[in-house]
């Protein structure tokens, strides 16, 4: 007995010795996040991480492509049911089709610019800050501004149509798993939008480094969050900035259509990476969204162009940018399928007709958005306006450059719409512009009633803005009394 | 040396007093009449002189006292005493015990007697599961314990069986229970990780054949041992070992058929009636829209020539109504029968070899089993070889060695149980392949490659385009070795390793619309699971004064589970004859592991006075790496204590009652999180970006998780009745689960969508009834029967700060029912709109309000609404059943026997997932729908319909979780039929047989339910998707011993 008393009492040291490492069990594709950023090196692994993240499907991937598309009028549907075809119906309610991927998506992408920032401001504090850090710091906060000026004007009402209104809940550091955000104004978001960019860019650098955000992200965003803001003066400078650096070049007519089949184009002032075996979404991917019906296996024929697309840019059967329509499922001599997403040649950018870059924000633009501030100033800069509208406008060679007689705010207006078709824009733009959108629904064929929404509607309408999601509401009962009106 | 000496002088000593005999005899079962070898036979008081029978059965035993007694031993039988009296042949016949007071059953670390044991054990014998032609030994179980309930989520061959016993205990961490095999705690659950909502089920590579008997321990008295793994109960698997006698060889066959679905499941309506419904949702759109007939007529005739004229049919209404509504075009009159091609008779055949026998000093047990099914989808497949060796060594007096070695080696190939438009072929036949597609393209003939629409393939061309394939090879092996230091004290140590490596397999070929965008792709992904556990036990019983006895037992135990995961893809493969990723042309890897540790330090007590008054009390200590440093070491303890009042002297005179028993017992167990690193916040780099690193944040987690732990009471009254003719017992138990873990929804600004905490309390209480008799009882013909019967009450009893969570049945990935945690409800009460029926004026949908917005209308006095999206969500009902159970009858006459078990439910709800599809009211107008829903839609002439106008105008909104697709779940089920017969053993002996043994078995042959539309036996959530249901099985066996 005595014998046994002893091996166990050893036995049971042994193991009480040995039992905290042993019970320390790592996983093996993750560290911890509280020390996974110390240095520049694992800030840059984040930075890839947040651009990464903002290739969602959910996100610059694909929906935020097509929101603003199905539900400007530039798109129309074939048939109901293919796929997020609730977009262009407007069917949303909180519980179903809310779209609550945006919302997700985009805060988790904020949470991840947010713990970013917080860890670069603690090395800095430990004294270990450097010039790599700041410009990742600027990288951040840019992104984080994109993300808010994405969020709020998905949520929120238009900036010059209400101002005091809801926004989105403004979140600057990472949150604890109790947190219960409430929304803040439309202004306030844009207040810490404009804060974001001018903290960031004196960090930033000047140099072009693909796939990434730098100085004339920065300074571009700043021109178009101030169109928006209908600070003109500021819009004009921040463009000109970026115009005047001559670091991007706009695409000529010739190249206009091949710039589609080549990453990091001239243009390109944000453009985001989708590479194979990254972010590449196969046969779900935007490319393949806007495909006619069974071009490629696989293809569904979700978004092809209106009517009053086609018609816009039917100005002018020699408009270059026709070369980058192809037929649809309703007829060959109709063009409305956008090759945008996929090149001609369905070879893309990288030879897949799915893992294509995200051209976010490109210098066509920038002259567009140069034009309408130089217009809209209190005293307008015609000139200027001429100047920077012809230089898209000449893609239309058939077309009567604009004159100081001829120039007008909807020449702008059509000129976006015409260049910057399939890039997450028209929708916007109306809002913005306070402008009723007509819906083609005569494409959908055989006929079937749309009971959602009008055929015209304006941003009076209430589901102009996307409805918080139940989920949020259920999770989160602080924001339930500030769901978007009529809800 | 002195020892034998100090016998043989002993012998001689008393020899000179005494008159000796040799005493020989044979030995029976009093079932059969059959010898039973390896009977232990002792002269009572003599020390340990005794014999055992032969293969013959019979005995031989010199140097008998004339006035000695002979005891006749041997497991499963009742023990006989018989005075010598002089006599020199002394025949016995031993009766059989069925769950007899004083059988052995197996208990947490060691076994007992049922008469002595003091926890709430269930036993399940190798008679109840020998005749079952089962794959998995889960099935066999069903109806045969109070409290446990077993649902199997998928008809496919080799899929999982979800168990829970005595409700539900936890919200997130597993509710399964915790599988021990020979003593050693085993890997359970699915294991694939195809990814393609298939089920591979480990434990379907053990070989029900080789089971002896199952015990499931259900309350803290008798599970607690385990400690943190038990609070969901412990099933214990005991193989079986050699017996003492001649080399028993024995040879099983069976062959199964599953032609048909257990029951009705969502029946289609015929292609005709598909195609007026389908005209009518169009024509309703256009006329309740104000349109003329005629307009309406157009636009329907549109929609369905659009759809239909490539399959070479063509619409007409001449008169613009349903009513002239004809199908013309080239393939009219014929009609695709899809259900034909993706359906088969399913053909199960098993063969069954086993070895077994035993000396005094050794023991073993072999088999070998082949197991082939092809399941009733045409490409679901399995196949399984498993062979096990238990051996038992005596090497002293004092040391034993036991090893037992399974492997298994199976195959499996699924499809995708889920809501997959393009994979599944359930959901396919029922939901989206209508009778006018064709496999082929009726002017050309070539296959039909494009998609249908809906989104569903023509299987029979994709189907080799693809091929899917899980293969598990488990190893199990343990070596266990007994120590006996002192009479009173043994050392047991048990060392296992139980590796399951799965390798899955997943093709698609260029042509398959999976692998068409890049060029093909096959991916081979590899885990290998493995499980070590050490565990080391002392166990200490001595009487003492002959009253009291006391019983002890110390120990610990160390496991280290690991998982290791490794893929390699590629695509772009070169030709369609090679599937391998050496062949592609662009190849993708991944590699990684995971795994827990846990240590643990075990005891228990036990004393006895008498063996009338018991008392046991057990503590253990566990610490797991699943937890982290301040919260990880948990104590699990339990009491006990039972009266066998049958012991007593006043109950001498109640003959009636055979044994009587009462039990009492509390104590703690613990569930540890399902996720490994859960406590811990964790930085991913699964964001790769422009071929670099990219890391991300991925958890917000709460580093002061702890356990969820258990408080179980339960009281329990076994009773046996005529001399065990009849036997039974009640059990009331109430179970509080406290600190349960939930991935509890958090606010989406946070970055994410939950986080993982201890957010409340759920109560599980109820009654337990098992009785089990002999109806009749003559010299050839037995008539038994039993019944089993729970009642549980589960319900959420707090959640800490009060928030109501809402959460989603996880199968499927698809949200298909919706639930609420609310204090004071059921920890499964659905969640959603309340549907208030039609309007019989307009067909429309109507909801009650729930809330104080201005009504509409009233249905039946309350404000009502014909918009869903005004009505609030409420609870609708409780998936929980009030009764469950089974019901079990055998017949025996002389040779032959036929047994029936049914299941059954009472009370409760089911929710129809699958509803939405095959039900909605015109927003899935491509797809087809149900007999019942055509049959009981609205219409001008139907105005007292149970379901609304179909238009395509989508009133409803299918995606809303509402009661309309809540239904009633009580069914009784026959779950399982066996006749069989022993051929008479002359006839038998005469071709050199042992035994033989023919049977039929049928699975499932007869369902009453209340309600038909889908098969009652829905999952763990109380929810019917798309999951293939179960089939009718016929099964027919042979069963001989050499």
């Amino acid at each position: 007995m005595r014998k046994i008393k002893i091996l166990t009492a050893l036995l049971s040291v042994i193991l009480l010795a040995s039992c905290d490492d042993f019970l320390d069990v790592k996983p093996s594709d993750s560290s911890a996040a509280e020390s996974s950023i110390t240095n520049a090196a694992d800030a840059k692994v984040a930075i890839n991480g947040l651009m990464r993240k903002m290739t969602s499907s959910d996100y610059y991937g694909r929906n935020f492509m097509l929101y603003a598309d199905a539900k400007g009028g530039d798109f129309a549907i074939r048939s109901q049911g293919r796929g997020l075809d609730a977009l262009y119906t407007f069917n949303h309610s909180a519980s179903s089709n809310s779209y609550s991927g945006f919302w997700s998506q985009i805060y988790n992408c904020i949470l991840q610019s947010n713990n970013l920032l917080l860890n670069i401001e603690k090395i800095e504090a430990d004294g270990k800050g450097s010039a790599a850090l700041s410009d990742y710091k600027g990288q951040a906060l840019t992104a984080r501004a994109l993300m808010y000026f994405d969020l709020v004007r998905l949520y929120g009402k238009p900036y010059n149509m209400d101002k005091e209104s809801f926004g989105v809940p403004l979140i600057l550091e990472p949150l604890d798993a109790s947190a219960q955000p409430t929304r803040s104004s439309v202004k306030e978001v844009y207040a810490q939008i404009m804060k974001d960019l001018t903290d960031a860019e004196p960090l930033l650098s000047k140099t072009i480094v693909n796939g990434y955000l730098n100085y004339y992200s920065n300074t571009a965003l700043q021109a178009k969050v101030n169109l928006y803001m209908e600070n003109y003066t500021e819009a004009l400078a921040a463009a000109e900035d970026v115009i005047s650096s001559n670091k991007y070049v706009l695409y000529s007519n010739t190249d206009w259509v091949k710039s589609w089949s080549t990453q990091f184009g001239k243009e390109s002032i944000i453009e985001l990476a989708i590479y194979p075996s990254e972010a590449d979404l196969l046969t779900a991917s935007l490319g393949y969204y806007l495909l006619r019906q069974g071009k490629k296996t696989g293809a569904m024929g979700w978004f092809m162009a209106s009517d009053y697309y086609m018609a816009r840019l039917g100005e002018d059967a020699n408009d270059v940018r026709w070369g980058i329509m192809d037929y649809d499922e309703s007829s060959t001599t109709r063009f409305g399928s956008c090759l945008k997403y996929c090149g001609v040649d369905l070879l893309g950018d990288k030879s897949s007709p799915s893992a294509v870059n995200i051209k976010v924000l490109r210098l066509s633009e920038i002259y567009l958005i140069a034009a309408e501030a130089a217009l809209k100033l209190t005293t307008p800069d015609k000139a200027k306006a001429i100047l920077y509208l012809n230089s898209i406008r000449k893609r239309s060679p058939n077309l009567a450059p604009a004159t100081e007689g001829t120039i007008t705010l909807d020449m702008v207006t059509d000129e976006r719409s015409k260049e910057l078709y399939a890039e997450g824009q028209r929708f916007f733009d109306m809002m913005r512009l306070n402008k009723t959108i007509t819906f083609n629904d005569e494409f959908i064929s055989p006929a079937v009633t749309i009971a959602h929404r009008q055929k015209t509607i304006d941003r009076t309408f209430y589901k102009t803005r996307l409805p918080i999601a139940t989920a949020e509401i259920d999770a989160n009962p602080a924001i339930a009394t500030q769901q978007n009106p009529e809800y | 040396m002195m020892k034998p000496i100090l016998i043989v002088l002993m012998l001689l000593l008393v020899n000179v007093s005494i008159a000796q005999v040799r005493v020989t005899g044979k030995v029976t079962s009093s079932d059969d009449g059959s010898p039973i070898p390896g009977v232990a036979i002792q002269i009572k008081g003599a020390g340990g002189h005794g014999a055992s029978t032969d293969a013959k059965g019979e005995y031989a035993l010199a140097n008998v006292p004339a006035d000695a007694v002979l005891s006749f031993s041997f497991i499963g039988f009742k023990k006989q005493e018989i005075p010598v009296d002089g006599k020199t042949v002394i025949n016995v016949n031993l009766v059989t015990e069925e769950l007899g007071i004083d059988e052995v059953i197996v208990i947490a670390y060691g076994k007992t007697t049922k008469g002595t044991n003091t926890g709430a054990v269930s036993v399940i014998k190798n008679d109840a599961l020998k005749n079952e032609p089962n794959i998995s030994f889960e099935n066999a179980m069903s109806g045969k314990v109070a409290g446990l309930q077993i649902t199997t989520l998928s008809g496919q061959a080799g899929s999982t069986s979800s168990i829970r016993l005595r409700g539900i205990g936890s919200m997130n961490a597993s509710n399964e229970p915790l599988y021990v095999i020979d003593g050693v705690p085993v890997i359970s659950g699915n294991v694939s990780q195809l990814g393609i909502n298939t089920s591979n089920n480990v434990m379907s590579t053990i070989n029900p054949n080789d089971i002896e008997s199952i015990s499931v321990l259900k309350d803290a008295a008798a599970s607690s041992l385990y400690g943190s793994r038990a609070a969901n109960g412990v099933i214990l698997i005991t193989t079986k070992k050699g017996k003492q006698g001649a080399p028993v060889v024995s040879f099983k066959s069976s062959v199964s058929m599953t032609p048909t679905f257990a029951t009705d499941n969502y029946e289609v309506a015929s292609t005709e009636d598909q195609v007026k419904m389908y005209y009518e949702n169009f024509w309703n759109a256009t006329v309740y829209s104000g349109g003329t007939s005629a307009s309406a007529s157009t636009s329907a005739l549109a929609q369905l020539n659009k759809r239909f004229n490539k399959h070479g049919y063509t619409f007409t209404a001449p008169d613009n109504t349903v009513n002239s509504l004809t199908i013309g075009g080239d393939r009219a009159g014929t009609y695709y029968d899809w259900e034909k091609v993706l359906f088969r008779t399913a053909v199960n055949q098993t063969y069954d070899f086993s070895v077994s026998g035993a000396t005094d000093k050794s023991s073993y047990y072999t088999s070998l089993s082949y197991t082939d099914e092809k399941g009733r989808s045409v490409i679901n497949d399995f196949k399984r070889i498993t062979g096990r060796i238990n051996f038992a060594q005596k090497v002293s007096d004092y040391v034993d060695f036991e090893t037992n070695i399974n492997i298994t080696n199976s195959e499996k190939a699924g499809f995708n149980d889920s809501r997959s438009t393009g994979n599944n072929y359930f959901l396919q036949q029922r939901n989206l392949l209508w009778g006018l597609y064709w496999p082929t393209d009726y002017k050309t003939g070539e296959p039909w490659t494009a998609r249908y629409g809906s989104y569903a393939y023509n299987p029979l061309y994709y189907d080799k385009e693809w091929e899917n394939s899980s293969k598990t090879l488990r190893l199990s092996a343990s070596e266990t070795v007994a120590v006996k230091i002192l009479p009173e004290l043994n050392l047991r140590s048990i060392f296992s390793y139980d590796k399951s490596q799965i390798q899955d397999h997943l093709y698609y070929s260029p042509a398959h619309f999976q692998g068409s965008s890049v060029n093909g792709s096959v991916t081979e992904s590899g885990t290998s699971i493995s499980k070590l556990v050490s565990s080391t036990t002392m166990n200490y019983n001595k009487e003492f004064a002959g009253k009291h006895n006391v019983g002890a037992l110390v120990g610990w135990e160390v496991e280290e589970n690991k998982s290791e995961y490794q893929r390699s893809s590629g695509t772009n493969l070169p030709t369609s004859t090679l599937h391998t990723v050496s062949t592609a042309g662009k190849l993708d890897a991944s590699a990684y592991y995971w795994g827990n540790t846990m240590v643990s330090m075990l005891s228990r007590a036990e004393y006895n006075y008498n063996n009338t008054y018991y008392i046991s009390g057990s503590f253990r200590r566990d610490g797991a790496s699943k937890l982290g440093p301040k919260s990880r070491w948990g104590n699990f303890w339990s009491v006990a204590g039972s009266w066998r009042i049958d012991k007593e002297k006043f109950m001498k005179e109640l003959e009636i009652i055979s044994s009587l028993k009462l039990r009492a017992s509390y104590g703690v167990n613990g569930t540890l999180p399902s996720n490994n690193y859960g406590w811990r916040s964790l930085t991913s780099y699964s964001n790769k970006y422009m071929e670099l690193p990219g890391g991300g944040v991925s958890t917000i987690a709460d580093e002061n998780l702890s356990w969820e732990t258990s408080y179980t009471s339960n009281i329990a009254l076994e009773f046996g009745l005529l001399k065990q003719r009849i036997t039974g017992s009640v059990e009331v138990f109430d179970r509080k689960s406290k600190d349960l873990l939930q991935d509890v929804p958090i606010s989406l600004v946070t970055g994410f969508g939950s986080t993982l905490k201890n957010v409340g309390e759920i109560n599980n209480r109820g009654i337990e009834l098992e009785l089990y008799g002999d109806i009749l009882k003559k010299k050839d013909f037995v008539w038994s029967a039993g019944i089993t019967a729970s009642h549980i009450k589960s319900t959420v009893s707090e959640l800490y700060g009060g928030k109501n969570i809402i959460w989603y049945d996880p199968t499927g990935g698809d949200s298909r029912a919706k639930f609420i945690y609310t204090e004071g409800e059921s920890t499964l009460a659905l969640y959603g709109l309340e549907w208030a029926g039609v309007d019989n004026e307009t067909g429309k949908n109507i909801w009650y309000l729930n809330n104080d917005k201005t009504p509409d209308l009233t249905v039946n006095g309350r404000p009502a609404t014909f918009k869903y999206s005004s009505a609030s969500e409420v609870i609708l009902g409780d998936i929980h059943p009030k009764l469950f159970g089974g019901l079990n009858t055998d017949f025996s006459w002389k040779g032959l026997s036929l047994s029936l078990n049914f299941t059954y439910k009472i009370g409760g709800y089911t929710y129809d997932a699958a509803g939405k599809d095959v039900n909605d009211d015109g927003y899935y107008w491509e797809r087809i729908i149900s007999q019942d829903a055509y049959d009981n839609r609205w219409t001008p002439e139907n105005k007292d319909a149970l379901y609304p106008m179909r238009i395509a105008l989508d009133y409803e909104d299918v995606n809303q979780k509402s009661s309309r697709h809540m239904h009633k779940a009580d069914y009784l089920r026959l779950k399982s039929t066996t006749l069989g017969y022993n051929l008479p053993e002359y006839l038998v002996n005469k071709i050199g047989l042992d035994k033989a043994r023919v049977y039929f078995n049928g699975a499932n042959l007869f369902t009453k339910a209340a309600y038909t539309v889908y098969d009652p036996e829905v999952n763990e959530y109380g929810t019917r998707g798309w999951e293939l249901p179960l089939g009718k099985t016929y099964t027919f066996g042979i069963e001989v011993n050499l």
